[in-house]
């Protein structure tokens, strides 16, 4: 086991893994960027370390600031947390290079689905449904009809060279499919200089379904179930829940197995999570791996009791995984609201500043993770999130109730926060029925709430 | 049987004041004495001018007093005493700090500051057998070679940036040193 663990991240995931560190009694050092130099949770560790100014690419984001802290500091791992360098695979293998375990799946796993298309061989080889595409371009008519024949209307036309949502157009049927292709060619040609476009199917109000899964390095490979996140904006995850409600039992096994193998296929281990849409008609399509421990991470340790950072921990010491597949189970339910230094008020402005008042919530079935109290300036260099309010009951009913009583004790002064929507939010029917889809919170709301 | 009556004290006065300060002091409230308390802090304060102490950093248990003069560059917080000082000594510190950060008493030269912008283990000489590259009153220029620092076993030579009489050697030889460590001061003069 580990002597001595660097946290290459900062707030509220940095806290986490310093708590995990102390249960498994490994000493921890944590890196700081000037823009976090005095923050409190930095003493909860055994040292800290400044790595640079506030500016994330001039600190957090640089790979040898990172190692030469880690050699400071004597450490033996790395913990990347989310974001930053977590997903880079090239600074995993430095880690290893440099003799510094790094806490996360292999480089070569790191690569394989790191791409997306590459991901979706990997997907194709494991037997896992993926979002039919064309897998080249159209050239033809004919070769459009035929495709949507095939998948089934409505179909997406995508330009090959676009991308962030650009240059995309949905087809119901034959006859606006054809005048949305040679569309879609002339806009493509005069946006992009290049005409060529490729269809995929298209998933009307899809629900975000994704799995946990766990591997070791003696390839052991299990899941954790799946959280909903399906209430998102601007494709950022408001709210998670675990198990996902009006989810057919059959489906919820198909799609965890499904995760397993193909963590299994791509050499997985460490933490990891498979993410699927799901359509109306209960299909699910996979879509991305995040190969990495995430931000929602604890509303599966409440439903299966498994501690995750500290199984990543021991699975990258080279230890076997703690559990079988057998030993998992689901109890209850959990949601997790993640709280950002915004103002749903005005379009979710960004709120940085100092925190004057920091009432937090707490009694039964609620779990808080956070780095901030009252007098933290919360700096306006990186992403907006101050905390994680969790709760975990033996029903979806109790946990929106608890989740209800939680929210309306947490009082917050000095900064705006996103709490106001997300009572909006515990109080919205089709949330409470478990009728939401990715679109939701924009198309329905949002606007409600005008 | 007498009438135990409440008599007004001198805190009692800084009580009523620190109603309506923004930043109460919740200390202040409970009435018995405190470790750290306006007395000690302003005994600290004296401290640190006599002896041109840029900061104190005293814990007992878990309450904590930290008295910092504001140092030149550096810091991103304006009040970094007062922003991150425990509850039970919020009050004191906050009365404390306004003082400790602007003027001392005597007229201080201004000095640079030569920090580093690496991360590693710090090398005042260039081999162990050797002389250090500077020391107290040596003077620089902004080419001068002053240190090196070690990095994942790459030296890195640094440079004074900077130019002046070497007034203050912050580290010693094998020290480990973070981003904006402040390894040398300069007196420009």
């Amino acid at each position: 086991m580990f002597q001595r663990i660097l946290v290459a991240n900062r707030g509220e995931i940095a806290l986490r893994v310093i708590r995990a560190c102390r249960d498994l009694g490994i000493e921890v050092a944590v890196v700081y960027s000037e823009a976090d130099r005095g923050a409190p949770y930095l003493e909860l560790a055994d040292q800290a370390i400044c790595i640079g100014p506030g500016v994330a690419t001039e600190s957090y984001l640089k790979p040898a600031r990172i190692i030469a802290a880690a050699e400071l500091a004597n450490a033996e791992a790395i913990h990347p947390g989310y974001g930053f360098l977590s997903e880079n695979a090239a600074f995993a293998q430095q880690c290893r290079d440099c003799n510094i375990e790094f806490i996360g799946p292999p480089a070569s796993a790191m690569h394989r689905l790191g791409n997306k298309n590459q991901a979706k061989q990997v997907a194709r080889e494991a037997n896992v449904p993926t979002v039919p595409g064309s897998d080249g371009l159209i050239n033809t008519d004919e070769e459009a009809l035929h495709f949507a024949h095939v998948v089934g209307y409505p179909v997406l036309i995508k330009a090959s060279a676009g991308g962030g949502g650009r240059g995309m157009r949905v087809a119901r049927n034959d006859e606006t499919l054809l005048t949305g292709l040679s569309g879609a060619k002339a806009e493509a040609e005069a946006a992009f200089k290049d005409g060529s476009v490729y269809l995929e199917k298209f998933l009307d109000l899809p629900r975000h379904i994704e799995v946990q899964i766990i591997g070791d390095q003696h390839g052991n490979v299990i899941h954790l179930f799946e959280r909903d996140c399906s209430l998102q904006r601007r494709h950022q995850k408001l709210v998670e829940e675990s198990p996902a409600p009006n989810l057919p039992e059959k489906v919820r096994q198909a799609m965890c197995e499904a995760a397993v193998r193909l963590a299994k296929t791509a050499g997985y281990y460490s933490a990891g999570t498979c993410e699927f849409l799901l359509d109306k008609q209960f299909n699910f399509y996979f879509i991305e791996v995040n190969a990495r421990i995430q931000v929602e991470h604890p509303v599966t340790e409440l439903v299966t009791g498994v501690d995750l950072i500290r199984e990543q921990i021991r699975v990258a010491a080279g230890e076997k995984l703690s559990y079988s597949q057998a030993d998992i189970k689901l109890t209850g339910a959990a949601i997790e609201v993640r709280i950002n230094a915004e103002d749903p008020a005005n379009d979710f402005r960004p709120s940085p500043g100092v925190v004057k008042t920091w009432r937090p919530p707490g009694g039964p079935g609620v779990r808080l993770d956070t780095h901030v109290s009252a007098g933290y300036r919360v700096p306006p260099n990186y992403d907006s999130m101050v905390a994680k309010l969790l709760v975990h009951q033996p029903t979806r009913e109790l946990a929106f109730a608890v989740m209800r009583r939680a929210l309306r004790e947490f009082q917050v002064e000095g900064i705006a926060t996103t709490i106001p929507i997300h009572k909006q939010i515990f109080n919205t029917p089709e949330f409470i029925d478990g009728n939401v889809d990715t679109t939701f919170i924009e198309r329905v709301l949002l606007p409600r709430g005008k | 049987m007498a009438d135990e009556k409440r008599k007004p004290t001198s805190a009692g006065s800084s009580i009523r004041k620190k109603e309506t300060d923004p930043i109460a002091a919740p200390e202040e409230a409970v009435g018995a004495p405190r470790p750290f308390d306006v007395k000690t802090v302003e005994f600290l304060i004296r401290l640190m001018r006599e002896h041109e102490l840029t900061e104190i950093d005293l814990r007992e248990g878990d309450q904590r007093v930290r008295l910092s003069k504001g140092l030149p560059a550096g810091a991103s917080y304006s009040l970094p005493a007062m922003s991150y000082a425990t509850p039970a000594s919020a009050g004191a510190a906050s009365s404390g700090a306004p003082a400790a950060t602007t003027a001392p008493a005597a007229p201080v030269k201004t000095l640079l500051d030569i920090k580093s912008e690496l991360i590693g283990t710090f090398y005042a000489k260039p081999k162990p057998d050797k002389d250090d590259y500077v020391k107290v009153g040596t003077r620089v220029t902004a080419d001068t070679l002053v240190c090196q620092i070690e990095a994942m076993k790459i030296f890195n030579e640094i440079r004074a940036g900077v130019a002046g009489v070497i007034t203050d050697v912050c580290v010693k030889n094998g020290d480990p040193v973070e981003y904006n460590k402040v390894l040398f001061r300069v007196d420009p003069s």
